[in-house]
């Protein structure tokens, strides 16, 4: 038994890294009380180390700790995916007007990072309902703390108070629907065992769409799918900048690779034969690529219509980061390994201009003080760089080429028609358009309206303009220059346990 | 044995725990309904856990249970940062946000 | 089956009637006068204070928080105790690795200065 347990140990060196690293940060920041700008370096050392222990990974295909955890090449894509998000937000965190005012509380803020960025690791690689539970627990947990972080700010402590209820009420859902699915299932809990219990047995398909709907309000939850996603404008608003970002791509990410797993997992149909290759079945008289059909089209119609009524630049993108989950639902409706590569083509473009949207976001807040739209009039006047890296983001989060969210949505929509699929690519087609109306208005704001008060141009610092750099260079390359990630991709499907 | 009011009894503490959430306007009474959603999780699943004879339910209640520690660990933090700031747990006044 | 538990449930219906009847008498028979001091709180003799329906110090909630985290930790160690010996040294290890996570918790909540009342 020990043995076996250093076996898995070895292949669960990320976690174990980011473990350790959490219980050193906090030792750390009580120890050194005096100086508690030494515990994001020790953060950014451990999630740096998580991150080369997850890029090893990327060939293995193991079941660790009693089919607890996978480690596959699609956990491994996840947990680069998330890691470097972690890594870009604590160099964020930096220059952050936010985290930088209560300099006593960075030991909380860098160790519950890192605990976050655990939890979401182990939500990629989780093939065990319980895991599972927990995984999100331990996510969930960290992130209401941190969105109330600058506690004296009542929109922050507001923001985490919803947060709270919200995932509070979506966790038992989902541990209701799991408990109705251990039942109907005879007591599995591993998703493999769910499969063959599914398979074999006359399960009744009622009981089983009520769980799956309960189990999908968890994870739709976390990937704010509407009707599950009243948390997010509120949330993204209220919490640090720097949180946001993090929210909105890193914990997506997870919630998607779960969500991706949990299904083809769980729901394949392996005696179908004679579909074209790279294309999977569902259980018979099981349909969920339905239900997410109607979670997609519901979500990126609500994100991107209630996104054009905002003047708060934070929620405005709170609302399209809503819309962006409905784009990226589309590629797991189709059943297919195309669609599951675009997901995962998207996730990378996404994270490059989400990250750098919200850093711009977060860079002018800091000196001028203000999130609303309209104190971005004549930006491109006072601060000629930045606005044009905004401008970068905006059409690239827009979809239009030659920007790296064009490739993304353009292997989405082919992956679709792929799949015949018509109607919801006509559906993503005209969400794409309206998403423009929004986008083109703040540019508008920056490049074609005089500035409001103060005119004097606004200077940035070299490692400021160095981080935008980082985000903005590959924004555009991967716009023409496509091949690595659609590789990537592609060497990221397999999953363990699947053909 | 039969399984049936097991389940009933706590399909319908599941209810009574939901509608608490979305109903009631102390956000104590909302953490506590929360604690009743997941209490009815364990009841189904030590009925489920029995009836299938297999122990695997039972080891799932115990986490269960410290998720919700845990959760209302936090929840109650939470509720004094917030009580801090603005002398009340009524969540319809804590509005600065839209819903 | 259930002949042979009649005498308990007697017995327990006994107990029940002659409860209820001893408090009814005693509400019957005794004589009633009530005075200001008779009608306040108990509290062992001593004089109340204040109202009992006033707020309570936030510390309370403080305290209830940390009681509630590492009173949970039972759950995990009574399952142990129970399959000790054939969980071996591997379950050994592990809630050794359990517990020594929660004392770095408890450490932190104790340097930080939250188990100090004032």
């Amino acid at each position: 038994m020990v043995d076996q347990a250093l076996r898995s140990l070895a292949q669960f060196l990320p976690e174990t890294a980011l473990a350790v690293c959490f219980c050193l940060a906090i030792l750390v920041g009580i120890i050194f009380r005096r100086r508690p700008q030494i515990v994001p370096v020790v953060a950014l050392v451990g999630i740096t180390v998580a991150v080369w222990f997850a890029i090893q990974q990327t060939g293995s295909s193991e079941s660790v700790f009693s089919g607890m955890i996978v480690v596959d090449p699609f956990a491994a894509f996840f947990k680069i995916v998330i890691g470097t998000t972690a890594i870009l937000i604590l160099l964020f965190s930096i220059y952050s007007s936010e985290v930088q005012s209560t300099i006593k509380r960075l030991v909380e803020y860098s160790s519950l990072l890192v605990a976050m960025t655990l939890g979401m690791f182990l939500m990629a690689g989780s093939a065990n309902l319980l895991m599972m539970v927990l995984s999100i627990e331990l996510t969930g947990l960290s992130s209401y703390v941190l969105a109330g972080y600058t506690k004296e700010a009542p929109d922050s402590s507001e923001a985490s108070l919803k947060y709270i209820i919200y995932g509070a009420l979506s966790t038992g859902l989902m541990l209701y629907g799991i408990s109705i699915l251990f039942g109907l299932t005879g007591g599995a809990l591993e998703f493999s065992d769910i499969n063959k219990a599914l398979a074999g047995g006359s399960v009744s398909p009622l009981a089983l769409l009520v769980a799956s709907l309960l189990i999908i309000a968890g994870l739709g939850y976390k990937i704010s799918a509407v009707p599950f996603h009243f948390w997010t404008p509120d949330v993204y608003e209220g919490a640090p900048v720097t949180i946001t970002a993090f929210l909105s791509v890193a914990s997506k990410a997870a919630g998607f690779a779960m969500l991706i797993r949990f299904f083809k997992v769980s729901f394949i149909d392996s005696n179908v034969v004679g579909l074209p290759a790279g294309f999977w079945a569902s259980l018979q008289d099981f349909e969920w690529n339905k239900i997410v059909a109607i979670l997609s089209v519901l979500t990126m119609t609500l994100g991107n219509l209630v996104a054009v009524w905002q003047n708060n630049l934070k929620r405005l993108l709170a609302y399209s980061s809503i819309a962006h989950a409905g784009y990226m639902l589309m590629g797991v409706v189709v059943l297919s390994d195309k669609g599951i590569a675009a997901v995962l083509i998207y996730f990378v473009v996404y994270l490059l201009m989400n990250l750098g949207a919200f850093y711009i976001v977060m860079l002018i807040e800091a000196k001028t003080g203000s999130e609303d739209i309209d104190s971005y009039k004549g930006l491109g006047y006072r601060s000629p760089f930045i606005s044009v890296a905004m401008v970068i983001f905006f059409i690239s989060l827009a979809g239009i080429p030659p920007t790296a969210g064009f490739i993304g949505k353009l292997f989405l929509f082919a992956a679709l028609l792929d799949a015949k699929w018509i109607w919801l690519a006509i559906v993503g087609a005209i969400n794409s358009v309206i998403s423009l109306y929004y986008y083109v208005r703040v540019v508008r704001n920056m490049f074609l309206r005089d500035p409001e008060g103060a005119k004097t141009p606004i200077a940035f610092s070299l490692p400021q303009f160095a981080i935008l750099v980082i985000l903005v260079i590959p924004t555009l390359v991967f716009g023409l220059y496509y091949s690595p990630i659609v590789e990537l991709a592609n060497a990221s499907l397999s999953m363990f346990g699947l053909p | 044995m039969d399984i049936q009011p097991y389940l009933l009894l706590s399909a319908i503490t599941f209810v009574i725990g939901v509608v608490g959430v979305l109903a009631r306007r102390n956000a104590i009474i909302v953490f506590m309904s929360i604690e009743l959603m997941l209490n009815s999780v364990n009841l189904s699943l030590v009925a489920f856990s029995a009836f299938l004879g297999d122990v695997t339910g039972q080891m799932l209640v115990f986490f269960v249970m410290t998720v919700a520690a845990a959760e209302a660990a936090v929840g109650l933090a939470i509720i004094i940062a917030l009580f801090r700031n603005k002398q009340t747990v009524n969540i319809d006044d804590i509005n600065i946000l839209k819903w | 089956m259930l002949e042979t538990y009649i005498p308990i449930f007697v017995v327990i219906a006994g107990g029940i009637v002659f409860g209820i009847v001893m408090v009814k008498l005693n509400e019957w028979l005794g004589p009633r006068r009530p005075t200001d001091e008779k009608l306040s709180t108990y509290e062992s003799g001593m004089e109340p204070v204040r109202t009992a329906r006033e707020r309570f110090s936030v510390k309370f909630y403080m305290v209830a928080v940390l009681f509630i985290l590492f009173d949970i930790e039972v759950v995990f160690l009574y399952p142990w105790a129970v399959a000790f010996k054939e969980l071996g040294v591997a379950g050994y290890i592990t809630m050794t690795v359990f517990i020594v996570i929660l004392l770095i918790g408890l450490f932190y909540v104790w340097r930080k200065g939250a188990l100090e009342w004032d």
